[in-house]
């Protein structure tokens, strides 16, 4: 990873380009392979295709969520603080597969008559919010870390405070926080095969179904792992080239 | 009565009181000050220094009496505040300078910010205002990378870059080196000499003497002695301020 260091930009450059390549790409070796990879490479390619899509979704989101609910706690207007409290208690208390499920069979009853949900969506918004609950305590911790002095250095200049959250607290409260929030996406490519128990077809899923046609769990799941390998690798090497890009300020 | 003869007041402070709690940080301090003129503001630790420097961009809200900058009265009126923080720039003592920009980016910021300039225009003026302070050939490096007398002269220009009326500083050299404090001063006296309205808290005694138009010594969080340089430092008029003073000279 030192060369992620040095090179922060070309790492995140290249990690992007291989992770293209590779969702767009894989289908032609794995066609190649014998049975039961070869024939199901296009539904292998899908799959990860749905599990990237996932996962940027709802990390995406979750970051938004996570920098909203951490300024929320950190509100001196309690019920946004207490709603906030509970919506990281709630969310951390409970499975994850069940928050998938609750959105899936219960969001639907209470939406307005028209308003269809896909069950991918299902699947992106309880991702969203799963992974938003554990970022939020991340981004708390990224803005209470930023020196008091460089909250007074920007409003004696007369930022407004909006300002100053903008353009000193977040950027410098992400460089402490990026750590844990690119940990948290990691984890999110692997937690979206959750998704596989509302029928979203999702890696896992195209796994579990090419071994039930074929009879062959261990090649199938083989394959399905070292996927998931090469999607988290390079993952944590676009976080890992940003946080290096990010921490230019910190470094004599 | 001409505006020639007698200079402008700039800041006006009527009976200001601050509480922190049941402590009495400051009790009925008033004082006038006008335009382009230097006052050192000394006295022991724990005197009120601080706070008073900080009510006066409000930093610190004042409990009761009134502060008047350049005719505009001081509240929790947030259009008030804005325009008074332009108009007031501070330095603090332990610089807080914006860690994760670069020493032009922090020269810019509220430039473009808080005067709406246009990026070419706040850059030009900045690259003028670090050759002013000798550091002109630092604009790309980030504050980590400077020393401390470099970082406060950063600060300093960082401040002049919102052409402010009136500069305070608090303790400006007493985080730094030894060999550093000069520098920093070489500037503020450069400063003072160009006119413009300084506040200055220091423990630096010849500084006061030299540069200072006025000397304001503070007790316990009321103005002992609000006097000349000459007269405070070869006849201060109350017991406390012949202690301080006798003090200071022992610790050099
Ligand atoms: N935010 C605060 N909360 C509680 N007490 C405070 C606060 N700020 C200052 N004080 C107290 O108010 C008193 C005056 O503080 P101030 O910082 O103005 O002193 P000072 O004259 O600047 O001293 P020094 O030379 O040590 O900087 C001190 O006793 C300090 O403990
Ligand atoms: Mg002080």
């Amino acid at each position: 990873m030192n060369w992620t260091r040095q090179h922060p930009g070309w790492a995140m450059f290249a990690a992007m380009i291989g992770l293209l390549l590779f969702l767009w790409g894989m289908a032609l070796p794995l066609a190649a392979a014998p049975a039961p990879i070869g024939p199901a490479a296009e539904q292998f390619a899908d799959g990860a295709r749905i599990t990237v899509g996932l996962t940027l979704i709802a990390g995406s989101a979750g970051v938004l969520i996570g920098v909203l609910a951490g300024l929320g706690k950190l509100s001196n207007f309690w019920p946004l603080r207490w709603f906030c409290d509970s919506y990281v208690w709630l969310i951390r208390g409970t499975p994850l597969l069940l928050q998938i499920l609750f959105v899936w069979l219960a969001l639907p009853t209470i939406m307005p008559a028209g308003v269809e949900l896909s069950d991918f969506t299902c699947a992106a918004i309880a991702l969203s919010l799963n992974i938003g609950a554990y970022n939020t305590e991340c981004v708390r911790a990224g803005i209470l870390a930023v020196p008091h002095g460089q909250v007074e250095a920007a409003r004696a200049l007369g930022l407004t405070p909006v300002q100053t959250f903008i353009d000193v607290i977040l950027p410098q409260s992400m460089r402490v926080a990026l750590p844990a929030l690119a940990n948290n996406l990691a984890s999110l490519v692997k937690d979206s095969s959750l998704a596989y128990a509302i029928s979203v077809v999702e890696l896992t899923m195209v796994g579990y179904r090419v071994q039930a046609e074929s009879y062959q769990p261990i090649p199938v799941f083989v394959t399905i792992a070292a996927i998931y390998l090469i999607l988290t690798t390079a993952f944590t090497t676009l976080t890992a080239a940003l946080e290096a890009q990010l921490d230019v300020g910190q470094k004599r | 009565m001409s505006s020639e003869a007698i200079p402008r007041p700039i800041i006006e402070t009527r009976g200001i009181g601050k509480r922190f709690g049941s402590f009495h940080a400051l009790k009925d301090v008033s004082a006038t000050f006008h335009e382009g003129q230097v006052t050192a503001i000394v006295g022991p630790s724990g005197s009120g220094k601080s706070t008073f420097l900080r009510t006066l961009n409000r930093l610190e809200a004042h409990d009761s009496g009134e502060i008047v900058i350049d005719g505009i009265v001081l509240s929790d009126d947030i259009r008030n505040l804005n325009a008074i923080r332009r108009e007031v720039g501070m330095v603090f003592q332990s610089f807080n300078l914006f860690s994760h920009l670069t020493i032009l980016r922090n020269l810019t910021l509220a430039p473009m910010r808080v005067r709406r300039m246009a990026r070419a225009a706040a850059e030009e003026k900045a690259m003028n205002l670090l050759e002013r302070v000798g550091l002109k050939t630092q604009a790309g490096k980030y504050p980590v990378q400077l020393s401390g007398g470099q970082q406060q002269r950063v600060a300093i220009a960082r401040a002049l870059a919102m052409d402010p009326k009136v500069l305070l500083f608090d303790e400006p050299t007493s985080a730094l080196d030894p060999e550093m404090v000069n520098e920093v001063l070489a500037v503020m006296r450069e400063l003072a000499y160009s006119g413009i309205t300084m506040l200055v808290v220091t423990h630096e005694m010849g500084f006061a003497r030299e540069v200072a138009d006025r000397v304001i010594f503070f007790d316990e969080g009321v103005i002992l002695e609000d006097t000349t340089p000459e007269s405070f430092f070869s006849n201060p008029g109350h017991e406390r301020a012949r202690a301080f003073l006798s003090q200071v000279r022992h610790g050099y």
